[in-house]
């Protein structure tokens, strides 16, 4: 049994300039030693209409890795501008950081990333060819969206039928109810007691 | 009755499926569905109780919630001694949870909810074996067993005191299994599943009992969950929806011959809930009415899916309340107030109901010891009734305990009401970190931490750890409600059992019996005394000698400063001994034999000696009540599945000894139980004072006189040695007889350990002596400690004789040294402060496997959890050859530590490992050792 759980993941040198690295700073809980390494992945998504365009920043890997509370800071590069379409360079998109453990991955937290020029002059009229020198990219850190995957901990990634998201809302109780109407109601049937001890 | 609904108690709109109120009262929990997960969440129960707690907003409503199920959670559990929660879910898992004390508040990472978690709650452990929804979960009495069932059909039963460890898995429902129960006697499990069949199971065998089918005739499986209940006094068991006459009913059972000859009715829909009150009632008497005897009752509470609520009192024919409305959904779960006056519902629609009753209402609970009564009026003098006269103790004790030792840790609030601000706890991170605040780390992490490229250069960084994890939190054999005390001799080893023992031992022998007049304040302030207030050391003759005696237990100084100026003080001694029984005779499956050193059938116990010195008069006056009350075979109490043994206390005016100490042995085989008693002053024949010891084995007993009070007894399969005030020591075999005539030790002993043929004595002048008395030879001959000892201030805090006949010493700087006979020298075998240790890394070499084999006197020494690479992780800036070396030379270090403690599994388990990491760090090694062979 192990378990990594994310306590908080700090968003540093924010907002900076587009060609200014990522920096991260995850603090994280382990309950046990774990016997491999963290792997860790930046993936900045460059257009929100094709996964084509998502750019993996870096990936690490973290350890060793005792029982307690760690933390470190994950620094990547900015995005290959070049592999941004041009549209999508100014607006909002996401960047996400990913965690697997034995090739699955366990958690997934995902930011709003706002990239804008900061000249006003450049917002209002902003260029064809989007000039990433001006632009600033802004996270908003304080709104991260987590998702945790249930994963084999002990063993390698063989067979995790439910590696998605379990789907919430178990309505199996909604079924109609039984027999009702024919019981009496409470308080009016006599012989119901129990026998005193 | 007052009727409350807490509007804040709500998991967002989102159902609840279970509510469990804390045995001690402060706070409950609920578990239900979250935003995208299973939720659980600890409440603060104040809010509930109090209109002006839950208007001051200093008081926290929400303690912690913990979004860590992947799906909706269905049930939530508090063991009975408070110290965990399991939580069971559609995820398929059990989570059990424990207050971590070190952490501060926190926010759930990624959570909408901007509160802040005032307690943390960490989950330490994931039970996953079911292969469908987790529906209900159960702690059986004293928290031996957890049960869980599941729509898989089956039902678990983990072992609580060793997660994950499944004890058995029952099988034969046939449908989704829907609520447990566990016998309050511990005798049986009951469940109820949609196959429409309720099933008794025995905990002897975890066989099928019997299986009750026909008021289930006609039920649809309509209801989420089953949830039955069984009565406190264990006669009845009444179950979630059955079906009578085609109206839904909650059946009553009987637990004589299982009968079902009467039900709850009434209600419109389905039962899915039924909750016994823990406590069993009597009439209130009314003023001026003769009392007339009147039978004692139950009280029970029923939800339904009719969303009514019906509450019933077993001597009354109708039910005493009935509330319609309370809820838009279906009633949940139930769960009562310990002290059997509240009631807390939930439901699925989100809301959670307190209903709070008065005792004009209910009627008088009964006390335990009227509880007791009953008990012993319908379970007669088996085993069943002493652990339930344990089961009620453990009840009312065990949150006091719990409170207890968190007062003790002190990291504790000692009032959950009044919160913990974040600044209370916040500067225990930094702590950790050498001084350095979590501020000035933070800056400077980036540049700091430490990043290596691996052979195909990846990038690796080394986390900063900046809290350590309280590792034996882990230990799923640790798993029990009370710390290990220090000075536990001999039996590491066996602390799981020993240690949650204790905690009933303990209660027992303080707790001021059953009375009335010494209520829980009373109690608690008690505890502090029990670990602190242990023995002196001083006095007797031979004050030049004692020194070094002084240094053999650090706890033993406490007292001699709390002395000066009383010594005509009383003191009153009560002396626990507790032993544990390996295996429940017949077929109890007790996770022992992994545990033992090798295939011996012998272990060593541990033994506590308390003393209290009557400070103040209530102390005193407690501990004689109970010294003239309780006859004896009332102390002979026995939990389940552990015997404890209370006896020999006695009080006696202190001139010449400030204190006694007394110990015990006893030894265990794997098909009974063996129990050595000491009794000083058992009659006093012409101005001499006789003291007795006595040994019983299965059945079979003796008992010798002796003409001196007795300080120490200890015993193996093989021997049993007595150490007496007057500087003696005797020597028995197995069978009582006297192997040789009383050896005259030149002090008083201090420490006496058996094994096998071997006796080993350490007398207060630190003074070793081992003797084989089989041969009738010395191994080890008044060999002085003072070796080990000059140049610290160092104690003894733990000694012990292996198997093989080596004595081994810990200090209570950490090292641990053992004599060894054929070099005439004192090893050192372990050390805790090695930087060896904590910079070996060597876990690339250890597989699951290897766990098991290393247990041992050695790994007795070094801890279970060998603390080695603890500093591992910050030292990789070291090189690693440097690494490399340091944990070669750890682990030979061990090989000799096991070689000369002549233990074999353990030389077996290093050497293992030696070769694994040869061989993993082939290269390197092979280099080195070149280097080495060229010099």
């Amino acid at each position: 049994m192990a378990e990594v759980q994310v306590l908080n993941v700090a968003v540093l040198d924010n907002p900076s300039p587009f060609g200014n690295p990522f920096q991260f700073e995850v603090t994280f809980e382990c309950m046990e030693d774990l016997p491999e390494d963290l792997e860790w992945k930046i993936i900045y998504v460059g257009s929100a209409e094709s996964e084509e365009y998502d750019q993996t920043l870096d990936s690490v890997l973290v350890g060793p890795i005792p029982a307690g509370r760690h933390m470190f800071v994950f620094q990547a590069d900015a995005p290959n501008t070049g592999l941004i379409p041009e549209s999508d360079a100014v607006g909002v998109t996401v960047v996400l950081i990913t965690c697997t453990y034995r090739g699955q991955e366990f958690i997934r937290i995902g930011y709003y990333v706002n990239n804008e020029y900061t000249d006003t002059e450049l917002r209002e009229n902003p260029p064809l060819k989007p000039d990433y020198g001006q632009l600033q990219r802004n996270i908003l850190a304080s709104n991260p969206r987590v998702t945790r995957f249930h994963i084999n901990w002990e063993g390698c990634a063989e067979k995790m039928e439910d590696s998605e998201n379990v789907d919430p809302a178990p309505n199996a109780m909604l079924s109609p109810s039984c027999t009702p109407g024919k019981a009496p109601p409470l308080g009016l049937v006599p012989d119901n007691s129990m026998n005193c001890l | 009755m007052k009727l409350l609904k807490p509007s804040w108690v709500n998991h967002n709109g989102k159902p609840i499926f279970s509510v469990d109120i804390h045995p001690d009262g402060t706070k409950f929990a609920t578990g239900g569905q979250g935003e995208d997960s299973g939720k659980v969440v600890i409440w603060n129960m104040a809010p509930v109780l109090r209109e002006e707690d839950e208007r001051n907003e200093n008081i926290p409503k929400l303690l912690c919630q913990m979004d860590n199920h992947l799906a909706c959670v269905n049930c939530v559990r508090w063991s009975n001694n408070g110290l965990y929660l399991a939580s069971g879910g559609d995820d398929k898992l059990v989570m059990v949870w424990k207050r971590a004390a070190f952490i501060g508040p926190s926010t759930v990472f990624g959570s909408s909810s901007k509160l802040a978690n005032v307690e943390q709650w960490r989950c330490v452990m994931i039970l996953r074996n079911h292969t469908g929804d987790v529906m209900d979960v159960a702690w059986s009495p004293h928290d031996v067993w957890l049960a869980s069932c599941s729509v898989d059909n089956t039902i678990v039963i983990w072992n609580a005191r060793k997660f994950p460890e499944i004890v058995m898995t029952l099988k034969g429902h046939t449908g989704l299994v829907k609520g447990l129960t566990w016998d309050p006697v511990g005798k049986y499990i009951a469940s109820q599943a949609d196959d429409r069949s309720l099933k008794v199971w025995r905990t002897m065998d975890w066989q099928l009992e019997t299986n009750i089918t026909k008021p289930f005739s006609e039920c649809g499986g309509t209801t989420h969950v089953l949830r039955l209940s069984w009565s406190p006094d264990g006669q009845y068991l009444v179950s979630a929806h059955a079906m009578n006459n085609s109206g839904p009913t909650a059946q009553i059972i009987e637990r004589d011959g299982w009968k079902t000859n009467m039900d709850f009715v009434g209600h419109r829909k389905a039962v899915t809930v039924v909750k016994f009150n823990p406590k069993i009632f009597k009439k209130k008497q009314k003023n001026g009415s003769t009392p007339k005897p009147s039978c004692p009752y139950c009280c029970c509470a029923v939800g339904s899916k009719d969303r009514s609520l019906s509450v019933w009192l077993t001597s009354l024919k109708r039910p005493l309340v009935v509330i319609h409305d309370l809820f838009d959904k279906s009633i949940m779960d139930i769960t009562w107030t310990l002290n059997g006056l509240g009631l807390l519902v939930c439901s699925m629609d989100g809301t959670v109901a307190f209903l709070d009753f008065s005792q004009d209402e209910l009627g008088d609970p009964l006390n335990e010891e009227e509880k007791n009564a009953i008990h012993q009026n319908i379970y007669g003098k088996s085993l069943a009734i002493t652990m339930e006269s344990q089961l009620s103790s453990t009840i009312i004790e065990n949150p006091e305990m719990l409170k207890y030792q968190q007062e003790r840790q002190g990291n504790q609030n000692p009032n959950e009401a009044q919160g913990i601000g974040p600044e209370n706890q916040t500067p225990k991170l930094t702590n950790v970190l050498n001084g350095e605040s979590l501020e000035d780390i933070r800056k400077n992490l980036l540049k700091k931490q430490v990043e290596t490229r691996t052979a195909d250069g990846r990038r690796r960084i080394t986390p900063l750890c900046i809290a350590q994890l309280d590792t034996a939190d882990f230990l799923p054999a640790l798993f029990n409600s009370v710390p290990i005390l220090p000075g536990s001799s001999a039996s590491t080893q066996l602390t799981p059992q020993i240690s949650s023992d204790s905690s009933t031992a303990n209660s027992l022998g303080l707790r001021p019996s059953h009375d009335p007049t010494t209520t829980s304040p009373n109690k608690t302030s008690h505890f502090p005394s029990l670990s602190t207030n242990t023995f002196s050391f001083s006095g007797l003759s031979c004050s030049g000698t004692i020194e070094p005696m002084k240094a053999l237990d650090s706890r033993f100084t406490e007292r001699s400063k709390a002395m000066p100026g009383v010594t005509s003080v009383p003191l009153t001694i009560v002396v626990l001994w507790f032993c544990l029984r390996v295996k429940d005779s017949s077929s109890v499956k007790e996770p022992k034999g992994k545990d033992e050193t090798s295939s011996d059938s012998e272990d060593k116990i541990m033994v506590k000696s308390i003393a209290k010195r009557k400070g103040e008069m209530e102390g005193a006056e407690v501990v004689e009540k109970r010294k003239k009350g309780r006859p004896r075979k009332d102390a002979k109490t026995m939990p389940f599945p552990q015997v404890t043994f209370l006896l020999s206390k006695d009080a006696w005016i202190s001139k010449s000894t400030d204190g006694a100490f007394s110990e015990g042995g006893f030894t265990v085989s794997t098909d009974g139980v063996t129990y050595l008693e000491v009794e000083n002053e058992v009659s006093v024949v012409s101005g001499s004072r006789l003291s007795q010891l006595k040994w019983s084995r299965e059945g079979r007993e003796w008992d010798v006189l002796l003409p001196s009070r007795i300080i120490i007894a200890a015993g193996s399969s093989n021997v049993v040695a007595v150490a007496c005030e007057d500087r003696t020591l005797s020597v028995f075999t197995a069978c009582g007889r006297r192997l040789i005539p009383s050896i005259i030790l030149p002090v008083p002993m201090s420490a006496l350990h058996c094994s096998g043929h071997f006796v080993m004595a350490l007398t207060a002048s630190a003074m070793l002596s081992v003797w084989d008395v089989q041969k009738q030879t010395a191994l080890v001959k008044n060999e002085s400690l003072n070796p080990i000892l000059s140049g610290t201030d160092a104690t003894v805090s733990q000694s012990f004789l292996t198997q093989q006949g080596v004595a081994v010493v810990s200090l209570s700087n950490g090292k641990t040294y053992c004599f060894n006979s054929s070099l005439e020298t004192w090893n050192l075998i372990a050390d805790k402060q090695d930087s060896l240790v904590q910079c070996t890394d060597f876990r690339n070499c250890v597989s699951a496997q290897d766990a098991l084999g290393s247990m041992g006197p050695l790994a007795l020494t070094q801890g279970r959890n060998l603390s080695a690479g603890r500093l591992a992780s910050r030292l990789s800036s070291t090189p690693h050859h440097l690494q490399q070396g340091m944990t070669l030379a750890f682990l030979e270090k061990q090989l000799s530590s096991a070689l000369i403690l002549l233990s074999a599994s353990e030389y077996r388990h290093w050497l293992l490992i030696y070769a694994r990491f040869l061989v993993n760090e082939g290269e390197a090694v092979r280099e080195g050792q070149c280097h080495c062979s060229q010099g």
